[in-house]
């Protein structure tokens, strides 16, 4: 009776949203605490509802209910518990029902907290929260239902995805994507209310800032961790291929970038109200259109795993979305303020808004490139693709000018620059790009990409340790402050900004190890039969022997595997295997991956012939790929960092002041002079 | 110190171009066939997996597509002959970047005119505030008149600072 | 004033071209399995026309070939035949050209066995961009509900026409 308990949550789940958003409505309108104490309430039942529903899948996943379509067709009696256990977001409508989870999570959350602190905003924010989760709500009764039942009942299920057991990482990288993508609401949420109660003003933009930065974290952690578990599990040696999947975790992404940065000069300017606003709600419609794209079947993959009819469901929910918000903001435009450029050409504020320019333009790219070929064969019926080869080209200068504008960012003050600034600011990090360049070409780099990443990488670190550097010294002069704990307290102090330096760092070194790992990778592909080695670079791979045995923790998989003996920089033992899975046509690889600091080497198994004992290996050295994932880790752990609630000064937040003292400011600001 | 910094930095500079220029430029042709081949490989897209080429998938379909590549390189076959021959098979959805004026022109068209168009705004931007001598950026102090052009002053340093 | 008013049409200057890309996106969209398959009417390189009408109330195999998909086709070629022979009562099957000529196909029949089933011609690929053909060999199963029951990208084995053909040859019966 389970399933049908979690079919109930989510009916009731439905009607609770529901109520929420015209209780709140309600309350906004007449202006009454009572009815919106009553939504926030509904709200939290939304969140326990949704809990109770995924509760009861999560108990039929382990249990192997196959009455249950979903657990049938996700699932066997062979699969392990935490398999069983992450197959909740592993299918169609077991993600929809995780997304809801954490999207009414989130809003219970919000509504909570600022239910004192803005009691203006929060009615129409609850509106907007309680229609995103009620359409979730209904998508899961309707079309969606995660409950629905299957007569007769089966002994035996289909199994999980073959590819979504093969790998621990699964169970990490898709909460960390739909945290991120779930908690986009907030901000959208926000934007509503601001727009509706004409209350955009900076106090607004720090809590919009502060909610678009948290699921920012979350998504940026889980690409990142997409692209890890790309790497580790499918076997290709790469990490990125621009499929449509990956395409739509990073367009959100982009945009919110933009959001972040604009929002600052926004903040600091009292201006660009319209284009703010327009930025959340590109964010919020864009999570919605990826969904569309990759789980409506819409993009044609030959790794969907479903059929279903979600489709028109999301594309009539996008319309709405877009059209209702777009009509609001363009309502509010007269009262939303100038449109005036904010700074001087050569200011910090150009640098910021050139940034947003350059975002879109990668927007742009990546949405045009992914729905090009629908378009041109809805118009002349010719199909087309654009795959890896067109998004590297049509975006790697966007993507060189956007670390370049990294460093120039911060290095450039607020309202403009003088020449002078800009040289004494510019000087030392644009000779340490270029040094560390030229040290890159004569270590014997000989492709441009590593070289540009490189020069760039340099100049924008330099910055960064200039600018911390600097501010220490000021701080510790000021203060008396030794310069470890001036700096720590200057970070401490305005985490957004010293954190966003972080960001940038890790992104610097994310550009290094991408251009490096992509245009100096070396492959090769051998059959050895046993006691042959292959040398590739300095290291030598021996076959010694194949294995064939059934996994012990789920024992319908099939492992075969080569063992090999490494030597080189790095040596052991390595055991690519191939796995047959029952309800997967093709055995699926599972690489052997030895990581360094330098280069990663990697091996994926082929084939495998079992009369002859010989092994079809594909071998390569992949270099600085490790400092993918630590650059990745530094740019989440910067984003927390900035992210992390500043002790509140005053009841309501406000944008952080930087409090130095005056003398330090002008002494420090002489230079400029 | 920064007198002679930017010189050096210039000239720095100027080289880390130059050695970029001539790695683009010397970009080495494939000399073997199986560098020609694997080169060619990563161009197609393999039949039947997603988003890959077929240099990168391992699925039969990719190898067959692998081994005919091998066997045209072989032939002598131009890499234009080779990927028309398999355009002709599979059609233009077989190549990863297809010479479609609209795929290739169009983005960085807008791309573009967003650059030109933002350019444009700030510059206007920047010839409004010149017109208007003691108009400001920004509005919080917008009405002020001259005494406040001093607090400005030391607020536009401030923010110099913190950021 | 007008000019105020003007903002307005930026809502459908947005919205319009977003409704358009998802609804022709929708439609675009592939029969997938449990939907219907798409009509035709083609003629076979023996000149006889085969219409979906004509198959209805019977399931059917459709395989998309063609001579210069080697290996992958002539892998498949003797599974087909063996199906042929063992379903072929039950179950119609049909070759589709792709990208090939009526004289290349006959001439691998010749090469490699004709099984008897026919091979239908579809000029300009229009049968294949309904199905959403990926390339050759590619095989769709069609149930005597006339709905999609199966798709296979590349060759077919014997062990997946057995799982593809035995629920159907057997609930036929």
């Amino acid at each position: 009776m389970i399933p049908t308990l979690g079919h109930a949550a989510v009916v009731v789940g439905l009607a609770a949203t529901l109520f929420a958003a015209a209780a709140f409505w309600l309350g906004a309108r007449r202006n009454d605490p009572g009815l919106v104490l009553l939504g926030r309430r509904a709200m939290y039942a939304a969140f326990g509802l949704a809990l109770v529903a995924s509760a009861a899948m999560v108990v039929s996943l382990l249990t192997h209910d196959f009455s249950v379509r979903y657990v049938a067709r996700n699932n066997a009696t062979t699969t392990p518990p935490f398999y069983s256990f992450i197959s909740l977001w592993a299918a169609l409508e077991g993600s929809i029902l995780f997304w809801t989870l954490l999207a009414t999570g989130w809003a219970a959350l919000v509504l909570h907290r600022y239910r004192e602190r803005a009691p203006a905003l929060m009615p129409w924010a609850g509106v907007t929260l309680a229609l995103g989760a009620a359409f979730f709500f209904a998508v899961m009764a309707w079309p969606g239902d995660p409950f629905v039942r299957t007569e007769p009942v089966g002994a035996e299920g289909n199994g999980p995805n073959a590819l979504l057991q093969n790998h621990p990482f699964m169970g990490l990288h898709p909460p960390l994507l739909y945290l991120g993508y779930s908690g986009l609401a907030v901000p959208f949420a926000f934007g509503m209310a601001a727009l509706v109660t004409r209350r955009t003003d900076e106090a607004w933009l720090g809590m919009v800032r502060r909610w678009t930065l948290v699921p920012w974290t979350f998504l940026s952690a889980g690409i990142v961790a997409g692209a890890w578990w790309s790497y580790e599990v499918l076997g290709w040696g790469g990490y990125w291929a621009w499929d449509p999947v990956e395409n739509a975790a990073l367009l959100p992404w982009l945009t919110a970038t933009a959001f972040i940065h604009s929002s600052m000069v926004a903040e600091r300017r009292g201006t660009l109200r319209v284009w703010t606003h327009a930025l959340v709600i590109a964010t919020f419609v864009l999570t919605l259109v990826g969904t569309f794209l990759t789980r409506s079947g819409v993009v044609e993959s030959v790794h969907s795993f479903t059929q279903s009819a979600i489709g028109p469901w999301f594309a009539g929910a996008i319309i709405v979305a877009l059209a209702g918000s777009l009509a609001l903001l363009v309502w509010r435009i007269p009262e939303l303020g100038d449109t005036r450029p904010p700074g001087r050409p050569v200011s910090r504020e150009a640098a910021f808004l050139f940034n947003n320019v350059l975002f879109l333009g990668v927007t742009f790219v990546v949405l045009f490139g992914t729905v090009y070929p629908m378009i041109r064969e809805a118009a002349s019926g010719e199909r087309v693709s654009l795959g890896a080869p067109w998004f590297t080209q049509v975006n790697a200068p966007i993507f060189v000018a956007l670390l370049f504008l990294m460093g120039v960012g911060p290095a450039l003050p607020w309202g403009g620059a003088s020449w002078r600034t800009v040289r004494d600011r510019f000087a030392l990090p644009l000779l340490a790009g270029a040094l560390l360049a030229v040290a890159g070409w004569l270590l014997g780099v000989r492709a441009a990409a590593p070289l540009v990443a490189l020069a760039m990488a340099g100049f924008v670190v330099t910055v960064m340790g200039e600018e911390v550097v600097r501010g220490s010294l000021v701080r510790g002069r000021a203060r008396g402050e030794r310069p470890p704990v001036a700096a720590w307290r200057l970070a401490t102090r305005n985490r957004r900004r010293y954190g966003g330096y972080l960001v940038h760092a890790g992104i610097a070194v994310m550009a290094v190890a991408v251009a490096v790992s992509g245009s100096l990778a070396s492959d090769v592909t051998v059959t050895l039969r046993s006691g042959e080695s292959v040398q590739l670079g300095a290291y030598t791979v021996t076959h010694q022997r194949v294995v064939s045995e059934r996994l012990a923790s789920d024992p319908r998989v099939l492992e075969t595997r080569a063992e090999l003996a490494l030597a080189g920089p790095q040596s052991g033992a390595l055991a690519p295997a191939l796995r047959d899975y029952p309800n997967s046509p093709s055995p699926i690889a599972t690489p052997a991956v030895r990581t360094a600091a330098g280069e990663d080497l990697y091996v994926t198994l082929l084939a495998t012939d079992p009369a002859s004992g010989e092994v079809t290996l594909h071998v390569f050295v992949n270099p600085l790929v490790a400092w993918i994932w630590i650059g990745g880790a530094v740019v989440v752990l910067g984003a927390a960092f900035a992210a992390w609630p500043e002790r509140r000064r005053v009841p309501v937040p406000a944008p952080a002041a930087e409090p130095v003292p005056a003398t330090a400011t002008i002494a420090a600001a002489r230079p400029e002079q | 110190m920064s007198r002679l910094l930017l010189p050096v930095a210039a000239v720095a500079a100027l080289a880390a171009v130059a050695l970029v220029g001539v790695a683009l430029l010397s970009a080495p042709a494939p000399r073997t066939d199986a560098e020609r081949t694997e080169r060619l490989a990563a161009q197609l897209r393999c039949p039947d997996c997603q988003a890959l080429s077929v240099a990168e998938s391992r699925t039969r379909a990719a190898g067959a597509i692998r081994g005919e590549i091998a066997g045209l390189v072989a032939v002598g076959r131009s890499d234009e002959q080779i990927r028309s021959h398999f355009v002709d098979r599979y059609g233009e959805w077989i190549l990863l970047a297809p010479p479609d004026p609209v795929a290739w022109w169009l983005p960085a068209l807008v791309v573009l005119a967003a650059i030109a168009a933002f350019g444009a705004w700030l510059l206007r931007g920047r010839a409004a505030t010149t017109r208007a001598p003691g108009a400001t950026h920004a509005p919080a102090t917008a009405a002020a008149g001259a005494p406040d052009a001093e607090a400005r002053r030391v607020r536009e340093e401030l923010e110099a600072l913190d950021g | 004033m007008s000019v105020r008013a003007l903002r307005w049409l930026l809502v459908p200057l947005v919205v319009v071209p977003l409704a358009w890309l998802l609804v022709a996106s929708l439609g675009r969209s592939v029969p997938r399995v449990g939907e219907p398959a798409p009509e035709f009417s083609l003629v076979s390189i023996d000149g006889q026309t085969v219409t979906s009408e004509s198959l209805a109330g019977r399931p059917y195999l459709l395989n998309f070939w063609a001579s210069w998909c080697i290996p992958a086709c002539v892998d498949e070629h003797p599974v087909l035949i063996d199906a042929e022979r063992r379903y072929g009562d039950r179950v119609a099957i049909l070759g589709v050209l792709y990208r090939d000529s009526p004289e290349a196909a006959r001439a691998f029949l010749d090469t490699y066995g004709d099984g008897g089933w026919l091979h239908l011609s579809d000029p300009g690929e229009r049968l294949a961009g309904a199905w959403g053909v990926l390339g050759p060999p590619e095989t769709f199963l069609v149930g005597a509900d006339g709905r999609v029951a199966a798709r296979r990208i590349g060759p077919l084995t014997a062990a997946d026409l057995d799982a593809f053909l035995a629920p159907v040859a057997a609930v036929d019966r």
